[in-house]
């Protein structure tokens, strides 16, 4: 039902083609590029989409890509070094209330992705130039500006994504989206290094002013991505002049009074979600000098195996995502998703194994999280309490990213490495007992987390009676 | 020919976890010299009749054997470790003898058969190199070296002034006595030993795991100019065993870097089969007195190579207790890299090692990290345990409110 009326209220059906034929100032016969009801056209909107996001994402880990760097040409301990991270997550505990209603009601998509994207360059230049300038707090506050853009941004993608492909190519279009982001984070593990010595070596000594220039070198990518902004901006303006297309819009509304109204699943779903999260991304972080030092990796060596979990997530969210569909039981594949995690991490601390074993598990683990844990949310939450519970999901999980990044720095400078694993261990055995409590909760109030697809259909057929 | 293990990545080949672990919570020392505790005493032994020289002699003593470690600046920088099996063994110093051309029967241990081990490690030299433009941080030497510095032609600051009974502690500090450049006018070498009346772990990093039967020597070059902007230090050590072969040199590696951190990897110097002679040491050097991990170096050490006496700075205190005709073999310790922490930060760079005999101290997990990681796997599986239990036993009232509904 629902789906049908997406298909007849999507912006860019067939059926509208038609009635724009007399549109003013369009001739007829436009080549297939630039007709946007076409799919040449859809596709070109497709590839710029991609690139809107990719300068993002190559520039978030930047700080990871470089850490020995960074520490060395800005003399900063392990713990000041991770404020980097911390001060990109402390404007999106607030924005990811924010966002939606930014683009909705202030900004638009269009212009919100543009100031966005102004935001995510801006940022990486001031990031930059406090290498240049030898200034470390110029550095925190280019990450802060940067934080700012970079998470709404993906956002205002996602809007335009469901603004041209509702009821078409959606979920691949998101896929595909997903899957360029890994690529970004990917190419820029393996690329900042490199683009570093050559800069060393065009300068003739390392120190900050190298590590300046290779990072302002990497911000060409959110030029890129700022160039995509306003192509798209222009495209969605020519495509609403066109099909009387509408702006999009997040739909997202958020109601903080809804919070007390959450229920008990709820807010394990946000508990595991956090504890996670915190023990995958600032691990990410601080890999680099891991595998350099715990298993003797060369630096290309140690970059290739920490940006192994994206490089897997983007094959794998889509396969994943297809498997939790047909199989339903999300509570159960959280849970092997998480006994993954802590078996990748416990290999990775207690053992001299080769740890790519231990990476792909993590991979893995990380992309059947994200398509299980997710939806679990529209499961529990009255659909009109989505955007809320999705911003408060997100917002305290940037909250646990900035908090946990400082104090893993810490225990790293004061504790080493195993220690920072066993905390890490720590955060996803909590993860685990809240899985494992959600569970019980779930089966114990008869709730429809673990339902599998056949017992999810049932209900909607019976509902449908 | 002494060996260092090589680092293998892949399958198979390196040691399995489990092992590994099993290995470091069963980790007291089973050595034949092994003791608990000792009795530890710092002596300045001084020729009366002549120049104040520093020969410094700790004595510590268990239930049933005798540590004895010399350490001297006559001659070179110098350390005797003789063990024996008898808690009365005495050091016997012959001054006109040690100081004379023919030392040999300068220094005795009596009485003579209670000797079960004895080494000596002398300090030979102080290299310097130009790391500016080296590109291959892995190459040996690290870059262009610099005419070294023979710590043989060092003078030595009295030794007496620095001991420190309550830390079972002494400094030597020297420089070299001709400075035509002047890079030692604000800077010296010390040589920092401690002794150790039971195990423990110091505050300071490296964090090393001392026992009773253990002797610790902080090395610290501070305050000298450098030749180059990114100069390198390294040490010169000669070894001596009671046999002709090298001493072996192993890199353990490990997982445990909880008191040091980044840093997996032990290296030690064994003497021949256990229990035998040891020095520790992590392969980390200092820039700064801290020690953070900030300033942390990597040191890296070259296999001992059989080496001929004549090269090598003489030592009297070891001729005088092994003889001339010696089989020396010799080993070269690098601080840093171009790139990365170095000297030239502060001026400042230090080293620590173990001395001891029987077996190396092997670090064990904290019982913190146990602790965290018994309750962060037990927690969940007790609640599954409980809860699994709990639905077992109360599905009727569920299936009842199903019914009703």
């Amino acid at each position: 039902m629902e789906e049908e009326d997406d298909e007849t209220r999507a912006l860019l059906a067939n059926g509208r083609t038609e009635t724009s034929r007399d549109a003013p100032a369009i001739p007829r016969a436009l080549p297939a590029l630039c007709d946007p009801s076409r799919l040449a056209h859809r596709l070109l909107v497709l590839l710029l989409m991609c690139f809107l996001g990719f300068g993002s994402y190559f520039c978030y880990d930047n700080p990871a890509a470089l850490q020995t760097q960074v520490k060395q040409d800005m003399h900063v301990n392990t713990t000041k070094f991770m404020l980097l991270y911390a001060w990109y997550s402390w404007p999106n505990v607030v924005l990811c209330f924010l966002g939606g209603f930014l683009i909705d009601r202030v900004f638009g998509i269009r212009w919100g992705t543009i100031i966005f994207s102004c935001f995510v360059c801006i940022g990486q230049v001031v990031f930059a130039l406090g290498g240049i300038v030898n200034a470390f707090w110029l550095m925190e506050f280019g990450r802060f500006v940067f934080g700012i853009g970079g998470e709404s941004l993906a956002v205002a993608q996602n809007t335009y994504a469901v603004s041209w492909f509702k009821g078409k190519e959606l979920n691949l279009v998101f896929g595909l989206q997903l899957s360029m982001a890994r690529i970004g984070s990917t190419v820029n593990m393996n690329l900042m290094g490199w683009l570093y010595s050559k800069v060393e070596a065009s300068l003739g000594s390392a120190g900050h002013t190298t590590l300046g220039i290779t990072l302002m070198i990497g911000g060409i990518t959110c030029i890129l991505s700022l160039i995509c902004a306003l192509a798209l901006a222009y495209l969605d303006q020519r495509a609403e002049r066109i099909l009387h297309k509408e702006q999009g819009k997040t739909g997202e509304v958020i109601k903080l009074t809804d919070v007390k109204d959450f229920s008990l699943p709820l807010w394990l779903i946000f508990f595991i979600c956090v504890f996670y999260y915190v023990a995958v991304f600032p691990f990410i972080g601080l890999g680099k000098v891991f595998f350099t030092e715990k298993f003797g990796f060369s630096s290309q060596e140690a970059s290739a195996i920490n940006s192994v979990v994206y490089v897997i997530s983007a094959p794998m969210s889509p396969i994943f995502g297809l498997l939790v569909d047909k199989t339903g039981k999300n509570v159960i594949w959280v849970l092997c998703a998480v006994v993954t995690t802590l078996a990748s991490h416990i290999l990775l601390a207690f053992t001299l194994w080769n740890p790519w074993i231990a990476m792909c598990l993590l991979g893995i683990s990380y992309s059947l999280l994200a398509c299980a844990l997710w939806p679990m949310v529209a499961f529990v939450v009255p659909e009109h309490q989505l955007g809320t519970a999705y911003g408060f999901m997100q917002s305290i999980q940037n909250l646990g990213l900035a908090v946990i990044s400082i104090i893993a720095g810490m225990i790293l400078d004061t504790k080493g490495y195993l220690f920072l694993e066993v905390f890490f261990i720590a955060c996803v055995s909590l993860s685990l007992l809240a899985v494992v409590l959600l569970y019980f909760v779930n089966r114990a109030r008869g709730g429809n987390l673990n339902y599998s697809a056949r017992q999810r259909e049932e209900i909607k057929l019976s509902h449908a009676e | 020919m002494g060996s260092r293990e090589g680092p293998c990545w892949g399958w198979g080949c390196c040691a399995p976890g489990p092992v590994l672990l099993l290995s470091l919570l069963w980790a007291a020392p089973s050595a034949l010299l092994g003791e608990e505790t000792r009795q530890v005493s710092l002596e300045v032994v001084s020729d009366w009749g002549g120049p104040p020289e520093n020969l410094l002699h700790i004595r510590a003593v268990g239930t049933n054997s005798t540590l004895h470690y010399v350490w001297g600046t006559v001659g070179p920088p110098a350390v005797l470790l003789v063990a024996t099996d008898t808690p009365h063994s005495v050091l016997s110093v012959n001054w006109s003898l040690l100081l004379s051309s023919e030392p040999y029967g300068g220094l005795t241990v009596l009485p003579k058969d209670s000797i079960q081990f004895s080494s000596a490690l002398v300090f030979t030299r102080l290299f310097e190199f130009d790391g500016t433009n080296a590109s291959d941080t892995a190459a040996q030497p690290p870059g262009r070296p610099y005419p070294p510095y023979s710590l043989a032609e060092f003078s030595w600051s009295n030794v007496s002034g620095s001991v420190d009974p309550a830390t079972l502690s002494a400094t030597f500090q020297g420089h070299p006595t001709g400075d035509p450049t002047g890079a030692f006018a604000n800077g010296s070498l010390a040589f920092r030993v401690q002794a150790f009346p039971r195990s423990g772990r110091p505050a300071q990093p490296p964090r090393l795991l001392h026992t009773a039967d253990t002797c610790q020597l902080e090395v610290a070059l501070s305050g000298a100019s450098p030749r180059g902007n990114r100069s390198l230090f390294g040490l010169e050590v000669a070894t001596l065993g009671p046999g002709p072969a090298c001493p072996s040199l192993q890199g353990q590696h490990s997982i445990d870097d909880e008191y040091a951190p980044a840093v997996f990897q032990l290296d030690q110097l064994l003497w021949g089969s256990l229990p035998s002679g040891f020095v520790q040491w992590r392969p980390v050097a200092f820039s700064q007195k801290q020690g953070g991990r900030e300033s942390a170096l990597p040191c890296r050490a070259s296999p001992p190579y059989p080496t001929l006496a004549y090269l090598l700075s003489q030592s009297p205190i070891v001729r005088a207790f092994f003889g001339s005709q010696n089989n020396f073999c010799a080993f070269n310790l690098t601080f840093g890299t171009p790139t990365g922490p170095g000297y030239w930060d502060q001026h400042y760079l230090s080293w620590s090692a173990l001395l001891g005999v029987g077996a190396p101290p092997v670090d064990a997990l904290s019982p913190l990290v146990l602790g965290i990681m018994v309750v962060a796997l037990g927690a969940p599986a007790l609640l599954l345990l409980a809860g699994g239990l709990f639905l077992l036993l109360g599905p009727k009232g569920y299936s009842e409110y199903q019914r009703i509904n």
